[in-house]
């Protein structure tokens, strides 16, 4: 058992963020108090709310991040709430509804926003950003955003066969969606002024080839702006840029990025600069106060916006808490599922520019395939569809800085871990 | 082959495969059909060469553990990167939460037997 001088922690929210941290904080002998506020039902997993979940397939208990009896046994005392006000000084989370918690460390785990796009809009009802688990709903006029299991559930409710939908945002979340819409037999057009989307995070090569999977599976993808979006009794109307004329959806989808949630955080003083700013230790310009996840930005770093970023700052802080090291660090990975294709994300992805070079291994467009991103014999960054292998390996090849020769890695007969245990 | 039950008694075990079958760090799986048990089996084999045996669905989603990175005493899930004990069959990290089985494998003049239902 690790003693730790803290004898308490609250955690606000009960994302990957929040649950991971107390996770790693009871498995590496943390005894003292721990409590994690949360304003869903209870913590669940986001990744599945535009895949297994929207589409039906799965329910809201079966993407709980932990079974319910999991905290007791724990000792977790999980509280459903809101938090209002934070008070580092004192120590104090303040609820919506009055209560107050209080605590040697407070960690902020409050995730983000769906970012409302600069679209000229009459949208009757529709808040810009309705507290979470405030049960106001956010679609009630067919224009959707997608954050929560309410967001999905009403997205849901829409995505009937035949249904038309407009997706805004050609991102991830957008491309997924638009895929589980196509599934369930709705018309989506998807429009995004990027051509490709995506390019930066995984190589315009692969995001050229992942866009044109629209297409081939019914969708239509319109490379333009969204002008206007109207909601009216015959449905929502937008206007689309360089179209002569409006067009009628059942629905619209706006998925053009996150805004971390920071409010509660400035308010109470705390460095905020796209995210609540922390160190390398998840501290924030508070001693006392923690934040991990979506919400918060390291100093010096990008702010990531994947799940398994969550997860490490959640063990980083949890480190920081029980005053032991961190884990080891690893090339920051994502995953994402359209049309039945896995594709997986390690490290960065340059474009071949100066000292980089990118190698496909397989036949690009033809799963399995991955395309690793080299400077020198470094591999920096690779993208995998349906090759879990290829990006294990190339995950291991940047935390180990191996050398590798490109003609290698390109020939799907070389074994990928021979590479690696002769490089060690 | 012919399915066994694999409890207690059958002290040979069931045929699985040749130990050269199987690259180090790499795994196969035995249709539930060949091991008689709910679900299929991975057999794993450690990069020190050693076989080991876990139900071969992973507790998170679908995905086939016999597909997964082994290292160390560890598999890691092809599709979400959470990791099981090949010897236990606890699982490491979410967003598995839930253990999977282990199951006692032996290896004999370089052939693996099952022993389904039995720990390792
Ligand atoms: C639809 C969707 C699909 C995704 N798919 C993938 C994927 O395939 N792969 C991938 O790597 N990543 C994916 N992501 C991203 C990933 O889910 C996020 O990076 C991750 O959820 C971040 O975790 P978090 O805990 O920081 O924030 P969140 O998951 O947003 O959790 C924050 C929690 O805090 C609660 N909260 C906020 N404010 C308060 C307050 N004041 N009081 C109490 N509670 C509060 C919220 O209700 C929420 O439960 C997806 C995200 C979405 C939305
Ligand atoms: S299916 Fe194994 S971790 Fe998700």
């Amino acid at each position: 058992m690790v003693a730790s001088s803290v004898a308490s922690v609250v955690v606000v929210g009960g994302g990957i963020a929040g649950v991971s941290t107390v996770t790693e904080l009871r498995k590496n002998g943390y005894a003292g108090g721990l409590t994690l506020l949360t304003a869903d039902p209870f913590p669940y997993d986001r990744p599945p709310l535009s895949k297994a979940y929207l589409s039906g397939a799965k329910d809201l208990e079966s993407i709980a991040l932990q079974a319910p009896e999991w905290y007791a046994g724990q000792r977790i005392d999980v509280i459903r709430g809101l938090a209002a006000a934070l008070d580092p000084a004192a120590g104090t989370v303040t609820l919506s509804d009055g209560r107050q918690l209080s605590a040697d460390r407070i960690v902020l785990a409050t995730g983000g926003w769906p970012l409302w796009p600069d679209i000229e809009r009459v949208v009757r009802g529709l808040l810009d950003r309705p507290p979470a688990g405030s049960g106001i709903p956010r679609s009630t006029t067919g224009i959707h955003l997608l954050r929560s299991a309410e967001d999905a559930d009403g997205l849901r409710a829409v995505l009937l066969p035949g249904a038309r939908l407009l997706v805004v945002g050609a991102g991830l979340i957008g491309a997924e969606v638009t895929s589980t819409a196509r599934k369930l037999g709705c018309e989506v057009v998807l429009v995004d002024p990027a051509n490709p989307p995506i390019a930066a995070a995984v190589g315009a090569q692969v995001a050229e080839w992942l866009h044109s999977l629209h297409a081939l599976h019914g969708a239509e993808t319109v490379t333009a702006t969204v002008e206007k979006v109207e909601s009216t009794n015959a449905g929502v109307v937008a206007q689309i840029a360089g179209e002569a004329s409006p067009r009628t959806f059942d629905a619209v989808l706006l998925a053009v990025g996150m805004v971390p949630d920071t409010a509660m955080a400035k308010e109470a003083g705390l460095d905020v600069d796209n995210g609540v700013v922390v160190d390398d230790h998840q501290v924030t310009s508070h001693p006392t106060v923690l934040a991990v996840g979506d919400c918060a930005r390291r100093q010096g770093h990008r702010r990531a916006e994947h799940w398994e970023a969550a997860v490490h700052d959640g063990a980083r802080a949890a480190a920081t808490i029980l005053g032991v090291d961190a884990p080891a660090a690893s090339a920051p990975w994502f995953w994402t599922d359209r049309y039945d294709l896995h594709v997986e994300v390690v490290g960065e992805m340059h474009e071949p520019e100066g000292e980089h070079e990118q190698v496909v291994r397989g036949t690009l467009g033809e799963p399995p395939f991955t395309v690793f991103t080299l400077r020198g014999e470094r591999v920096v960054g690779a993208v995998a569809v349906d090759d879990p292998k290829a990006v294990r390996a190339a995950r291991r090849m940047i935390d180990r800085g191996v050398d590798v020769r490109a003609a290698d890695l390109a020939d799907p007969s070389t074994d990928l871990r021979q590479l690696l245990r002769s490089a060690r | 082959m012919t399915a066994h039950s694999g409890n207690g008694g059958d002290s040979t075990g069931i045929r699985v495969a040749s130990v050269d079958d199987i690259p180090e760090g790499e795994g196969i799986a035995i249709s539930s059909d060949i091991t008689g048990t709910d679900d299929d089996i991975a057999i794993l084999r450690k990069e020190d060469g050693t076989c080991w045996a876990l139900n071969d669905t992973c507790t998170h989603e679908t995905a086939s553990l016999a597909e997964g990175w082994v290292e160390g005493d560890d598999v890691e899930c092809p599709l979400h990167s959470s990791t099981f004990n090949l010897r236990t069959g606890k699982v490491d990290g979410l967003p598995a939460t839930r253990d999977t089985v282990a199951h006692r494998v032996e290896v004999r003049d370089g052939e693996v037997y099952l022993f389904p239902g039995e720990r390792p």
